[in-house]
């Protein structure tokens, strides 16, 4: 019953839990949306979740306050799912009940019908993780740099260049798109 | 097409967007991991995943306040016993035998220094075993205390140093003897000294506190010269007791270890407060409590569990509150489900009459467990304790499935699957 803050030893493990647990009521959700976004099994949502918050954890004193917090968590993750993609995949039993309930929910999409995603897809990965943490994320150029680790200028200039790459790529699908629908038309 | 465009085809083709992520029932799961990595012993083996080195956009930035007071509510829900009040100088009295059993479960020690007296006693059962805690004074009772460091490291809201030196806790709990210093704090030096026929360990400048910053660890000193915060620990039966006081010196650190007795059960039942005691009209306090709140049809006094030591008005208001707003809560829960809307309506106007239920404002300079109620009584338009967290799951912090009403659809298949396994009929209520 620690009421006061008087105790050695036993008041940082307070604090930390108290801080961690609003860090992680905060930005649990979007974290988890950001890897389902990224992960190609639902399941390993989970995971790059579960380690994102130990290396919170586990390096409270290091993770910034107010909102510099959530783009930390970000960039963790990003670096979390970047070894994942690696295959430095971890497993992590934390993640168990986790990733049960994300694979009886979410079960595995077919592949994607939207030529957004399908255009994403084929896109450098620079490119897609700007796109997306601005598009889909919603975080202004100078956020998103700050996740990348890159300045906010050279985030801006790439944008521009990404958003112009995937308007073109988009431009050509719906080309093929509209080609393939004339020759339906003819064959009929 | 236009950055713009651009991002709002992204947003469209989005397969999580905000309304398909509402949809998951993920808070047990969410909630089993947060308890899972808190739980998770040191070690380096994730740290390369962290984004080093990170550098504040805004160094000036200054953070938020660090409340300390935030787990109370969670913890009230587990208590077995709390008594608040004056020193009993009551004659002998024969106990039952369940408050000689709750006695016994406890260390059976007292302080018996002049003119002190017990104020308060606190045991909860957790996994670890029984963990329990009494807190000690003399003079005037002294109040709950909530200190709060803000992000400059100001302390505030500390009882005066005349206050502090009137009270004593004692602590029990599994564990080991030894002071565990956070990580990259100095360890601590411990003093030997003689308690209850063994030897402990005082760590006698426990005042000071290491808190985490971006740049290290960095101490706050909460006393001084003739204020010293100091801890004794030591081992009884297989369990860690803890000593902790503000005193001037070392010495009457020593003195207040010396008053420390061990008594039997009768004795140390007679030094408790006289309502501990005197068994409550448990029905009457129930009916007199609920004077103010609208209920629920499902309601029945016999809802309200009587733990039989409870007979702390804290506690008693806190099961009486829970039990009704346990009650609104799946009603409401179940209303949104089917699309009841009048029901749901319902549920929610009878909760935002809480702020005015009298026993919670009573209770309200006691502890956090008002503050939760009006707190997830506020986000049921919303039906969103935070942006994006489902109420429900929030809700059953209540303790709603340990009153026997559980809020979450989940929980109540569990209940039902159990009655049904041990035999008892359903609960089906609403």
């Amino acid at each position: 019953m620690a009421r006061n803050a008087t105790a050695e030893g036993e008041l940082p493990r307070e604090f930390a839990e108290a801080r961690f647990s609003r860090l992680y009521e905060d930005h649990e959700r979007e974290i988890l949306r950001y890897a389902l976004r990224r992960s190609a099994e639902p399941q390993d949502a989970a995971d790059v979740v579960a380690e994102t918050f130990l290396v919170a954890w586990r390096r409270l004193g290091e993770v910034p306050v107010g909102e510099e917090a959530r783009l930390w968590l970000y960039a963790t993750a990003r670096r979390v799912l970047a070894n994942h993609q690696r295959g430095i995949k971890r497993r992590t039993r934390l993640a168990e009940r986790l990733r049960e309930e994300l694979r009886r929910q979410l079960p595995l999409q077919p592949a994607s019908d939207r030529p957004v995603l399908d255009a994403l897809a084929g896109m450098a990965d620079a490119d897609r993780e700007l796109l997306m943490l601005v598009g889909m994320e919603e975080f202004s150029p100078s956020e998103a740099a700050r996740v990348l680790g890159i300045s906010t200028m050279a985030a801006r200039t790439r944008l521009h260049r990404a958003r112009r790459r995937l308007r073109a790529r988009l431009g050509e699908e719906w080309e093929e798109k509209q080609r393939n629908e004339i020759e339906m038309g003819e064959a009929r | 097409m236009r950055a713009r465009e651009i991002d709002l085809k992204l947003q469209e083709a989005d397969r999580f967007s905000a309304q398909e992520m509402e949809w998951l029932e993920l808070g047990p799961a969410e909630a089993a991991l947060a308890e899972a990595i808190v739980t998770e012993p040191a070690d380096d083996g994730t740290a390369e995943a962290a984004p080093i080195p990170w550098r504040s956009a805004d160094r000036r930035r200054r953070g938020r306040l660090l409340g300390l007071a935030g787990t109370a509510a969670a913890a009230a829900a587990a208590v077995i016993l709390l008594v608040l009040g004056g020193g009993s100088q009551s004659p002998p009295r024969a106990y039952g035998a369940e408050l000689v059993r709750f006695a016994e479960s406890t260390p059976l020690l007292l302080l018996e220094g002049p003119d002190w007296r017990v104020q308060n006693v606190f045991q909860v059962s957790s996994r670890e075993g029984l963990e329990g805690s009494m807190e000690f004074v003399t003079g005037p009772p002294i109040p709950y205390e909530s200190t709060k460091i803000s992000a400059d490291y100001t302390v505030s809201g500390m009882a005066p140093k005349a206050v502090r030196q009137r009270k004593v806790e004692l602590s029990w709990r599994q564990g080991e003897l030894e002071f565990p210093a956070p990580p990259g704090a100095p360890a601590v030096r411990p003093v030997e000294s003689p308690v209850l026929g063994t030897t402990g360990l005082v760590n006698p400048r426990a005042e000071r506190l290491y808190i985490f910053t971006r740049t290290g660890e960095r101490r706050i000193d909460l006393g001084g010269p003739g204020d010293r915060q100091m801890v004794g620990i030591w081992k009884e039966g297989g369990r860690l007791l803890e000593m902790r006081a503000w005193v001037s010196n070392f010495a009457d650190f020593k003195e207040r270890l010396n008053w420390l007795t061990k008594v039997d059960s009768e004795t140390w039942l007679d030094a408790m407060p006289a309502k501990v005691v005197k068994a409550a009209d448990h029905d009457a306090t129930v009916r007199e409590m609920l004077k103010g709140i609208p209920l629920p049809a499902t309601f029945r006094p016999s809802r309200v569990p009587d733990g039989g030591l409870t007979t702390n008005r804290y506690q008693v208001g806190a099961a009486v509150t829970g039990t009704v707003s346990c009650l609104w809560f799946r009603q409401w829960g179940q209303a949104r489900r089917t699309g009841d809307r009048a029901a749901a309506a319902e549920a929610e106007k009878a909760m935002a009459t809480s702020r005015r239920w009298p026993i919670l404002r009573e209770m309200a300079k006691d502890g956090a467990y008002p503050s939760l109620v009006w707190q997830l009584a506020a986000a049921m338009p919303s039906g969103e304790w935070r942006r994006g967290w489902r109420l429900l799951p929030h809700a059953e912090a209540l303790g709603c499935a340990r009153q026997g009403i559980p809020v979450l659809p989940w929980k109540q298949r569990r209940q039902n699957e159990r009655a049904e396994i041990s035999g008892r009929p359903l609960d089906l209520r609403p």
